[in-house]
């Protein structure tokens, strides 16, 4: 048998199946036939202007890496005209991020670009290894979370940087969609998808240009173009919704390889379908309207997850559930009984007699964008996220200390 | 959920409902007897009738076409897995009971099953209607439907083939691999091709028996279609066609309300609705709705429903449709069998996934379970995104979002199906699982 041809050049011989559409390609085929998605991702959302400063999220993991190569390759291939800057944060994990900011610090001297590490004792006074120490395992990869994401902003804000990209691949991306579907969080349902987070009040704004690429597609890239990367779990192991999604994510993918561009894309229409939600997460129409996400909602987590764990949060949240069902009984919604009796409409009348507590007339008020009191922040709450989980640290360090 | 001795005279576990009968389940965490535990579920689809009941209120005045005049006729599609059943159980309790209070039946009742083993291309003349029992065909699902008709003499049953296929019916070729390959074994030998085709023909069938069903609904002039979906089936829809691409059209699929599908269908077995869809002449017909009444009941409660109140040997466990790989009667849901043991991933759908999935959380996290379906309850439905409808879903198309989306992908023209006048677009879902 003949040995089969890339589908695409036809001239070569096919070496690789992508795991996209299965289509059998070529290593050079391939490798162009990825930089141009990105490319196309790039210029159809307009995420770069010709000039601007441009941090990377680095964490010398697969993402990241790749997505600093790619950026490196389009910005000379294209002329983008971008000045692209390394941006690491180092957790402070002993034995984690010692090895991978190694790899940053050599990719940095790979693709000539500066460097800059974050790390959160400056930030915050806390590594995580201390904050792991203050709270045990469990719930950490909140706080990391947290941290890592206001990291960046700060970080990028010390370069004077108004623009940081991040890796998170389109299996990301599906895996939130279908962790707030489970969650039941329309409202960060409504945001997940945009590929740019943060609207013109943040200092810094946040992009994915990776965000249609596969993570298998990613790996792929990373080992043709022989990328120095590093390739470690995080060693405080998470248990959460995303590890389930993920879990579910990858098992589609087994199924049918197109499942997770199509949960991106059923995430998207979504998005629109979420009461109060009019605008599209099409970020070519609405640079400036406000449905850009909070980068407080951006995806978190560590990307670095398992997915077999699932607990604690799960369970919380059923816990949770079933409280609010319990009390549903006991609490009347006055202004929402009374608006029942002025509309006699036939059509309303089959939402009425269930869950006046939870309704959706409740839920959607939308979070009005706001800067934190303490660390200027963008927050929806008075009071940032970051800021709220330190106090908390804070407090019991002083009492350990007494 | 064994029963306990019942100390003499005292109870050791009263039910926390009525505290006078010994506590033998547990029923959403606290203990429960069986009639407390019947009556509860009764009770969560009594009031989804209920509220249907007062949208399908006959007008005061004779309309001319549908049904009789002051009488609500309703549609059960009846995938004869579990939910199906155990519907159609509290739908007869509930007419017996207005019955012996001296009242009229609340409502009539066909019940249809749609039956993927029969061939459908069985030409039916129109004279006779399309849904007549055939005498002559007996195939497994029309022999399982007999226990039913003993069991509920007062309703009527039909056997019914899927939608004869659209002379471009894209779902054609997949229909056929779909009646011949139940064991998939014999399926084709690139194992990615087949776990994708495997995947797309239960989405297919799926998508063909909603229709069915609908059509059905509108030619024996019912105003509702009933289907026995679960909490856990709405959850798992949800998921299911999130992953499917299908997230535009989750709204029209879980929540109750006007069928978003255009109902006469193409070739909807009646040349009149066939017509009627082509000259876009369906706007001045009333919906047919559609209704979960089990939307607010777990599976798991359903599952020992059944066994209660001993409608459990009704469900046709042996019948194809639910055999081998788990291709269950889509829209109808609810099988006995819960997930079963496949180890290839070849043989599975999303669905089969979805399920699997779900029976986990469902049994751990209950609660999270009853959000999913909740929460896409809150999604609005986008009547006018550019107009048009699926040519094999049937719901709206989603013009604003595929155009978006090529643009985000850099993909070419939209497929399309057919030619000339009968052309017609696709979803965004309905192309992935007729793409391969």
């Amino acid at each position: 048998m003949a040995p089969a041809l890339c589908a695409n050049c036809k001239t070569e011989r096919a070496l690789i199946k992508r795991p996209k559409n299965h289509a059998k390609l070529c290593k050079g085929c391939f490798i162009k036939l990825f930089e141009d998605e990105v490319h196309h991702t790039i210029t159809s959302s307009q995420l770069f202007y010709p000039g601007e400063k441009v941090a990377i999220g680095a964490s010398g993991g697969k993402d990241s890496t790749v997505l600093a190569s790619v950026l490196k390759t389009l910005n000379e291939r294209h002329g983008y005209g971008l000045e692209l800057v390394l941006l690491s944060i180092d957790e402070g994990i002993k034995g984690y991020r010692d090895d991978s900011l190694e790899t940053v610090k050599r990719n940095a001297v790979q693709y000539g670009m500066p460097l800059k590490v974050v790390g959160y004792d400056e930030l915050y006074g806390w590594t995580m290894d201390q904050v792991v120490e203050a709270i045990g395992k469990k719930g950490n990869c909140t706080y990391c979370g947290v941290f890592r994401r206001q990291a960046l902003d700060r970080g990028a804000k010390m370069l004077g940087i108004k623009h940081v990209v991040t890796g998170h691949n389109a299996d990301d991306v599906a895996e939130t969609v279908l962790m707030n579907l489970l969650r039941g969080d329309l409202a960060r349902l409504s945001r997940s998808t945009s590929i740019v987070t943060g609207d013109s009040r943040s200092e810094v704004k946040r992009s994915k240009p990776l965000k249609y690429a596969y993570e298998k597609e990613i790996v792929l890239y990373a080992h043709y173009k022989k990328l120095d990367y590093f390739s470690t779990e995080c060693i405080y192991s998470p248990e959460a919704f995303r590890g389930s999604a993920r879990g579910l994510v990858k098992q589609l993918e087994r199924i049918r390889p197109t499942a997770i561009l199509d949960i991106v894309r059923s995430g998207e229409d979504m998005a629109r379908l979420v009461p109060g939600e009019t605008s599209s997460s099409c970020a070519c129409k609405g640079q400036t309207s406000a449905v850009m996400a909070l980068a407080e909602d951006d995806i978190g987590g560590c990307g670095s997850q398992t997915g077999r764990a699932r607990g604690d949060e799960m369970a919380a949240m059923d816990k949770q559930l079933r409280e609010n069902e319990a009390h549903e009984g006991l609490e009347i919604d006055v202004a929402k009984a009374m608006a029942k009796n002025q509309k006699d409409g036939g059509q309303k009348h089959r939402e009425l007699p269930l869950r006046s507590g939870d309704g959706p007339s409740k839920g959607f008020a939308r979070q009005v964008l706001r800067n934190c009191k303490r660390c200027g922040y963008m927050s929806s709450q008075e009071i940032c996220q970051a800021c709220m989980l330190l106090e908390g640290l804070n407090k019991n360090r002083a009492q350990i200390q007494i | 959920m064994e029963a306990e001795p019942v100390v003499a005279g005292s109870l050791t576990r009263p039910c926390v409902k009525c505290h006078a009968q010994e506590a033998t389940l547990d029923s959403r965490s606290q203990p429960v007897c069986r009639d407390c535990f019947t009556k509860f579920i009764a009770t969560k689809c009594i009031k989804q009738i209920g509220i249907l009941g007062k949208e399908t209120r006959p007008p005061p005045s004779a309309t001319g076409s549908g049904p009789a005049q002051g009488t609500r006729r309703y549609l059960l599609g009846l995938s004869l897995g579990v939910s199906s059943t155990v519907l159609l159980h509290l739908l007869n309790e509930n007419v017996e009971f207005q019955l012996a209070r001296g009242r009229n039946a609340p409502f009539d009742l066909v019940v249809v099953h749609i039956d993927h083993t029969q061939p459908t291309t069985t030409p039916t003349p129109p004279s006779t209607g399309p849904h007549q029992p055939n005498p002559t065909t007996t195939t497994p699902a029309s022999r399982a439907l007999d226990p039913y008709r003993r069991r509920y003499p007062r309703f009527t049953f039909h056997c019914i083939p899927p939608l004869p296929s659209h002379p471009y019916h894209p779902a054609a070729p997949h229909l056929d691999s779909l009646n011949s390959s139940s064991s998939s074994s014999s399926s084709s030998s690139s194992s990615s091709a087949a776990a994708s085709a495997a995947a797309s023909r239960t989405d297919i069938r799926r998508l063909l028996t909603r229709r069915a069903l609908l059509a059905a609904a509108r030619a024996h002039g019912c105003q509702a279609l009933l289907l026995g979906h679960s909490t856990t089936a709405l959850a798992e829809l949800t998921l299911a066609e999130a992953a499917k691409g299908r997230g535009f059209a989750l709204p029209w699929l879980v929540r109750d309300g006007p069928a978003g599908v255009a109902v006469g269908g193409s070739g909807g077995g009646s040349e009149e609705s066939g017509r009627a869809e082509e000259s876009g002449n369906e706007a001045n017909e009333v919906p047919v709705l559609v209704y979960h009444p089990l939307r607010d009941a777990l599976r798991k409660e359903l599952v020992t429903y059944a066994d209660l109140v001993g409608i459990a040997d009704l469900v046709a466990d042996r019948h194809p449709s639910h055999q081998g790989n788990g291709n269950r009667n889509g829209t109808a849901n609810g099988t006995a069998n819960g997930p079963a043991a496949v180890v290839s991933h070849r043989d599975l759908s999303i669905e089969d996934v979805m399920a699997r999935y779900f029976a986990d959380v469902e049994e751990n996290y209950p609660s999270v379970v009853a959000n999913v379906a909740r929460t896409t309850g809150k999604l609005v439905r986008l009547e006018d995104a550019g107009g048009g409808r699926c040519g094999l879903c049937g719901l709206p198309l989603d013009e604003g979002g595929d155009e978006r989306w090529r643009g985000e992908l850099g993909l070419g023209a939209p497929a399309r199906i057919g030619n000339g006048e009968r052309e017609s677009r696709l979803c965004y879902g309905c192309e992935r699982s007729t793409a391969g």
